[in-house]
């Protein structure tokens, strides 16, 4: 330890070593550099071999030798490391590290501002800017690197983290010289689904921010071709095309929306995850890509107040316990993956976090890849960084210990440079010592403890103990009253020479003098990398979605005999007494009276449900939803945004899908809301509760898009600034559909004639761009998309109708369609269904003649006529909302029940396979308490293709389950030594969307 | 549908009839509902010079045709008293789109001066169209501010708001401030916070109390119209309804309107009102309850919570009535009946159901000694039903009488319906 002591000289500002050879010299030449050798240390070459008793030999910024017995060269500067460990220094893939921030001044905010504020032949969106460079931006900043330092990270993976296409990333030494800390200026490119700092409108949606990025996409393959015009983003994103791209997502839920791209598009990422992998690790594990996760884990909440307490979600307990798990989770599901220390509030949380990983289960040797080898190669660095091997660059971390336990790090050294972290010298002076001075001598003192917690006793002084604290090798010691004040210097772990002040102001000199050590147990334990820690027996389950109500397993379709029900076919026989049901394999095989269950189904573990007095119906279809949609309902930019789709932000965590499965909703189209004329493409589910994002489309279902009409369209109710977009009367409203359509029909023609060439001619001629808006629009010209088209007036409706038929394509269903009774015979001629409320009116200037009649007039004219939610609560009683079909235009209970389920299933065009009990439709099946119409009636049960996903008893079960899950985490929780813990705070008010309303 | 329309007509006739007629009315053979929790299945029901007389079972009460000036047979029918829609901007807003339109929020923090009886626009097309499902009467209460204003009972029919008043100035709406509040916006929620002001907004609400109890005892001539308007507070001609839905922030209130020894405090919303049952007990607080139609108030919450909630208030004996305050609260307010008919499925008995949209709500406003339930003496403020009124399907409002004269049942919604119908 000692030898250390002599060769001990600051580093920091120090800025000979190393120095840049371009440079003119100010003084005389310094740039002589010594050798080092590291002996008698435990090295960590790579995750794989480690050697006990080895040397590490370095010159210069890189790494000469390593091994055990190695010979020390004559000239090198020996450290002898007593046993201390070596790592190589960790490499951080996902930072900010000295980047300077340009973000681009935005005039008045309330102006909305439809172009790039950026200057110049860049991306007309600000969002994009893959011309940004890191490299550009930064410089090095020592307060900054000092953070990753003292965690034990030597390089970093630096970028602009702000925007969608935030350009390339340097990767950097976190060194000071400037010139030498670059080891790659064009090292990786990034990318996001946020908007950050872009004032621009465009995109206001998460599906918008996929829209764009694959349009750029498109466009950069595109622009290679083209001659005709220069873009310096395309230039650079095609430059960027060999470069490792690393997408940062927010949410879970993101993974799959970035496998979608990549799947398009053939591209590899790397993402940087949210920590929450564990949540929707099937999904996670849909692809190969490597993943950068942060160790943020959620803090624990201050459970105290039991009435405080309640605010906190099942969902964030679950969280809190599991975070932990994640890297192990990874690791068993065989997921490459490497550590970041972004997104910690406080790095120096990192080390703590990364000891937890390793107390869930987390292999040590996997740890240090993660830190290490895996980032390294993720990058292409492999050659440079990683692993202590002979020409490497010499970034290593000395520990007092196993780094993944105890082990303190000391030094870090980067590029060959020392970078102190913690004082190795700690002395250790506990034991009993002979006190000797003029006053008290020959007293026998006692001392434990260690550094700023030291306690003495001193006999002959006073019965309190003495506090004291050690700072270097100055031992500070007193009595609580300050009647003796004493001051040491620490020759050796057995003496301390000083002087001491007593009650009278009298200083005396003192020595104390070790005797005997006290019977301490610190010994150091005995670490091996390579055993894993016993993982606790209780690893905490995961539920399907993790939250209450979650499923511990996904529900199976089992065969199921339902007897004597009143059954509400929907189809010719009516409603009937005293049927049975059967259901298997997710479909329905028989309805009939007194069914043998053995005559349909081969499986003898039939489940038999006495459904007497209960009544059976298929399950309700809600033609128009906004629930379970991530981020943005609308993209309420652009005029027309036919770009985007429900389907690429579909939320299968909403727990709006629970509660409307105990409403008797099985299916629902998830439309985008009415801020534009054209807006963007539908997703049709079915309420699948626990499965993915994927899962839960029907996956035959016919492709939907929402028009919009009228006061949200020309933005009436957006407030006084929004007076800027075309259009803003209904006038203009019809230019737009005019104006997207011939657009639309001569991309097609383009694409038409270039497809008609032959090969040839083709190779000589640049290929149209390819417009994701436009391909939209074609698919509904060529009747491959189906229009669902959100409208109140008469005048409008009539005028849609016209300009569907004059261009030739067909409104499938116009909803909300509250004047829809006063061109009832327009509508029927065009072909068009109807999807209505049933009885709002009044919030609008343009509903006000709205009627609760509508339903049943539309109905009455031969009208397909859906009745349908817009609204997360109407969404759970829509039966109620049917009756009102009955209240007031007095429609017949089957028609009635009919406008939420085969109604709506043919204007989605799923008739043919749900919307009522038929033989070999699906088993889709709501057993209610009551009539169905009925306010009294409760749904006992509902079924998704014979899969049981609410059941009222189960419900009840779960309140127990979830309740019993929630205090068995509050008890953890509150054992949480945590000095900062989080006060819980109520929830936001659920903000619920309905496109009728506002935007 | 023809019927319907020449239905309607008769009704017309009838109502010219009645308002001059000498002697009682009767009404034989329905079911009716009385209001307090109990239901005569035969019954007679008769009403003179705008009041109700003899309520009774036909099969016990022997009565004198002669006696009445038009007997209606009304078998099979259904007898309800004026369901009443407590804490609502009906006839204060048209289109909620259309600022014009809107009269229920005054600018600033405390306006308890400021009344929505005389912002009430008796020809709004909404009134009638709520009318129409059983509600006959409506709280019509101000938003926005700390304190909003003062509230009104009308009645939904009237050619001014001097005709259509059942009571003016009932109470004083005072928004108690939020513990907590959330950020962001709902495509990007923020976090929630909790309200570092939330101390200090209660502290000018004491100083506002305080300066008006000042002002109560003062004997100085000189005017100020702000705590001029509360007076009536601390004499109880004035209700002090206070909205607030969270526990900590209802106790919170109800230790404020105890320190100022408010004669009549209601609670407004009070979602979490079973996690503070004893207090209301104690203090004997009665509820006004926020739309039964609503979501749960988190994830974590039982999914029929909302609708169960009645039930289990009901249990314990506290006073409440329903409300449909929440979004699309005018227009909407016509589905009160229905809600109060979901609390049916989840566990209410029927009569108190129809008792929590109608007996309770007028003991909660303080009218009960003038509508509320069919009982001798009350106003004959009541509907017939050819159906069970509190289920959607069946509630078929065929006869309105407010004060025994008989209200035209055409809005402007059946106008349209007939006019396109044909």
């Amino acid at each position: 330890m000692k030898l250390i002591i002599p060769f001990l000289f600051l580093i920091f500002n120090f800025n000979t070593l190393l120095c840049q050879e371009t440079f003119p010299i100010n003084g005389v030449k310094d740039n002589f550099n010594p050798i080092y050798a590291f002996t008698n240390a435990h090295i960590f070459i790579s995750p794989e071999k480690q050697i006990k008793n080895g040397t590490l030999i370095i010159h210069n910024d890189k790494i000469i030798s390593v091994d055990s017995n190695l010979i020390v060269p004559k000239n090198a500067i020996v450290y002898d490391l007593q046993g201390d460990h070596i790592y190589p220094s960790f490499i951080d893939l996902y930072s900010n590290y000295g980047i300077v921030k340009t973000n681009l001044k935005s005039q008045n905010d309330n102006i909305p501002q439809y172009r790039s504020n950026k200057k110049g032949a860049y991306h007309w969106n600000q969002a994009i800017h893959p011309e940004t460079q890191a490299s550009h931006l930064f410089s090095n900043n020592q307060k900054e690197a000092e953070k990753y330092i003292n965690i034990g990270f030597g390089s970093v993976l630096t970028h602009y983290q702000d925007g969608i296409m935030r350009g390339s990333g340097a990767f950097v030494l976190l060194s000071e010289n400037n010139h030498t800390n670059i080891i790659s200026d064009f090292a990786a490119s990034f990318y996001s689904f946020k908007k950050g700092s872009s004032k621009q409108k465009y995109p206001t949606s998460l599906m918008g921010s996929i829209a764009l990025i694959k349009q750029v996409m498109l466009d950069a393959e595109w622009y290679e071709k083209q001659k005709k015009q220069t873009n310096l983003s395309y230039i650079s994103y095609n430059l960027q095309n060999k470069l490792p791209k690393i997408f940062e997502i927010s949410d879970v839920l993101d993974y799959s929306r970035v496998f979608s791209i990549a799947d398009e598009f053939e591209i590899d990422f790397l993402i940087k995850g949210n920590g929450k992998e564990y949540s929707r690790m099937h999904e996670v594990k849909g692809s190969t890509f490597p993943i950068i996760i942060p160790l943020n884990f959620p803090k624990a909440y201050d459970v105290s107040n039991p009435e405080s307490t309640e605010w906190i979600s099942l969902n964030q307990l679950k969280e809190w316990e599991l975070a932990p798990y994640n890297p192990a989770f990874l690791s068993d599901n065989n997921i490459k993956f490497c550590f970041t220390s972004s997104d910690l509030e406080d790095k120096n949380d990192f080390l703590k976090n990364l000891k937890k990983t390793i107390d869930k289960g987390l292999n040590k040797s996997d740890a240090l890849a993660s830190l290490t080898t895996i980032p390294a190669s993720l990058i292409n660095m492999s050659n440079k960084l990683g692993t202590l091997e002979s020409g490497k660059i010499a970034n290593f971390i000395i520990t007092s210990s196993d780094i993944f336990e105890d082990g303190v790090i000391y030094e870090n050294w980067i590029n060959g440079k020392k970078h102190i972290v913690n004082k190795k010298e700690k002395y250790d002076i506990s034991g009993y010592y002979t006190f000797k001075s003029k006053k008290i001598n020959n007293s026998k003192v006692i001392i434990k403890g260690q550094q700023k917690n030291v306690k003495i006793s001193i006999n002959n002084l006073d019965s309190a103990n003495l506090t004291g604290k050690i700072s270097g090798d100055n031992f500070n010691f007193s009595l609580p009253n300050g009647h003796f004040r004493a001051n040491g210097d620490i020759i050796n772990n057995d003496t301390i020479i000083g002087f001491y002040q007593d009650e009278n102001g009298n200083i005396f000199d003192f020595l104390l003098s070790k005797d005997s050590v006290l019977k301490a147990d610190n010994n150091k334990k005995d670490s091996d990398t390579t055993t894993n820690k016993i993982i606790q027996s209780n690893i905490p389950e995961v539920w399907l979605p993790n939250k209450s109500n979650g499923f511990r397993s996904l529900p199976i379709a089992q065969p199921v005999l339902f007897k004597n029900a009143t059954v509400w076919t929907n189809e010719k026989q009516g409603i009937i007494n005293n049927t049975d049901v059967i259901i298997d394999k997710g479909k329905i095989v028989a309805v009939g009276t007194l069914l043998n269950p053995l005559e349909y189904i081969t499986n003898e573990k039939v489940k038999i449900i006495d459904a007497s007095n209960l009544h059976l119906t298929c399950g309700i279809i809600d033609e128009h939803s906004h629930i379970a949609i991530s981020k943005g309902v609308n993209e309420a930019s652009q005029a027309v945004t036919a770009e985007v789709s429900i389907g690429d932000v579909i939320n299968p965590n909403d727990h709006n899908i629970y509660r409307q499965l105990a409403g008797g909703v099985v299916a629902a189209q998830l439309l985008h809301g009415s801020a534009n004329p054209i807006g963007g493409r539908s997703a049709i589910v079915k309420l699948r509760w626990g499965a993915s994002a994927e899962e839960m489309k029907i996956s035959d279902a016919k492709g939907f898009i929402k028009f919009a009409l009228g006061e949200n369209v020309k933005q009436s109710n957006w407030g006084d600034f929004e007076n800027i977009r075309f259009p803003q009367t209904r006038m203009g409203v019809e230019q737009v559909f005019y104006d997207a359509f011939f657009r639309a029909k001569e991309y097609e023609k383009k694409w038409q004639d270039y497809n008609k060439l032959n090969l040839i001619e083709k190779r000589k001629t640049v290929a149209p761009r390819e417009d994701i808006e436009l391909n939209v629009l074609v698919e509904i010209l060529n009747s491959e998309r189906f229009i669902t088209c959100h409208s109140y007036v008469q005048s409008e409706i009539n005028m849609l109708m016209h300009v569907a038929d004059s261009m030739g394509f067909k409104i499938n269903t116009f909803t909300h369609i509250l004047e829809g009774y006063k061109i009832a015979e327009k509508m029927k001629k065009h072909g068009v269904g109807g999807s209505t409320f049933s009885d709002w009116w009044a919030y609008k200037f343009e509903v006000n003649d709205a009627i609760p009649y509508n339903a049943s007039l539309l109905n009455e004219a031969g009208i397909v006529t859906a009745i349908n939610s817009d609204d997360a609560e109407m969404g759970r009683r829509l039966n109620q909302e049917a009756a009102k079909a009955i209240k007031y235009g007095g429609t017949s209970e089957e028609d009635a029940w009919k406008m939420i389920t085969l109604n709506p299933a043919k204007l989605l065009y799923l008739d043919d396979k749900m919307g009522s009990i038929k033989i070999g439709k699906d088993a889709d099946i709501v057993l209610w308490s009551d009539n169905p119409l009925s306010v009294y009636s409760k749904v006992v049960q509902t079924y998704v293709d014979g899969k049981l996903m609410y059941d009222e008893n189960v419900d009840v079960q779960n309140r127990k389950r979830d309740l019993k899950e929630r205090m068995r985490i509050i008890k953890l929780m509150s054992k949480d030594k945590n000095q900062n813990k989080i006060k819980p705070t109520a929830p936001a008010e659920e903000k619920l969307y309905h496109c009728c309303k506002k935007r | 549908m023809k019927k319907k329309i020449i239905f309607f007509l008769l009704i017309n006739l009838i109502f010219i009839a009645e308002s001059k007629s000498e002697k009682p009315i009767l009404f034989v053979g329905a079911t009716t509902h009385v209001g307090n929790g109990n239901v005569i299945a035969n019954s007679i029901v008769s009403m003179h010079n705008g009041k109700f007389e003899i309520i009774g079972d036909a099969s016990t009460v022997r009565i004198d045709p002669s006696a009445f000036d038009t007997i209606f047979k009304v078998y099979d029918k259904h007898i309800y008293p004026s369901f009443i829609l407590p804490n609502t901007t009906l006839g204060l807003t048209e289109i909620s789109a259309v600022r014009a339109t809107r009269d229920y929020k005054e600018v600033g923090k405390f306006n308890p001066h400021v009344r929505t009886l005389i912002a009430y626009n008796t020809d709004s097309k909404i009134p009638k169209t709520i009318l129409n499902n059983g509600i006959m009467i409506a709280q019509v209460t101000p938003r926005g501010g700390t304190i909003s204003g003062k509230s009104s009972i009308m009645h939904l029919d009237g050619h001014n708001w001097e005709d259509a008043q059942l009571k003016a100035d009932d109470g004083i709406h005072l928004n108690w401030p939020k513990s907590f509040y959330s950020t962001g916006w709902w495509a990007e929620p923020g976090k929630i916070k909790i309200n570092e002001t939330y101390k200090e907004r209660i502290e000018e609400i004491n100083h506002l109390f305080d300066k008006a109890w000042a002002y109560s005892n003062s004997t100085d001539n000189s005017i100020d119209i702000k705590l001029e308007s509360m007076l009536g507070l601390f004499d109880g001609s004035t209700t002090l309804f206070i909205h607030s839905n969270k526990a900590n922030d209802m106790r919170d209130a109800i230790k404020f309107a105890k320190k100022y020894s408010i004669k009549k405090t209601v609670l407004v919303g009070a979602e979490d009102a079973l996690k503070i049952i004893n207090i209301l007990k104690k203090e004997n607080i009665s509820l006004i309850l926020k739309r039964v139609h609503r979501l749960p108030i988190t994830q974590d919450r039982h999914i029929d919570e909302p609708y169960s909630q009645a039930k289990k208030l009901h249990n314990e004996g506290v006073l409440f009535c329903l409300s449909y305050e929440g979004d699309m609260e005018a227009m909407g307010s016509r589905n009160l009946p229905f809600t109060a008919g979901t609390t049916v499925a989840y566990g209410q008995e029927y009569e108190d159901a129809v008792m929590s949209i109608s007996l309770n709500t007028a003991k909660i406003l303080g009218i009960d000694h003038m509508v509320g339930s069919i009982e001798k003496g009350k106003d004959a403020t009541f509907f017939i039903s050819s159906g069970d009124a509190l289920d959607v399907k069946s509630n078929n409002v065929e006869r309105v009488f407010i004060r025994g004269k008989e209200i035209d049942l055409l809005d402007h919604q059946k106008k349209l319906y007939y006019e396109y119908k044909k």
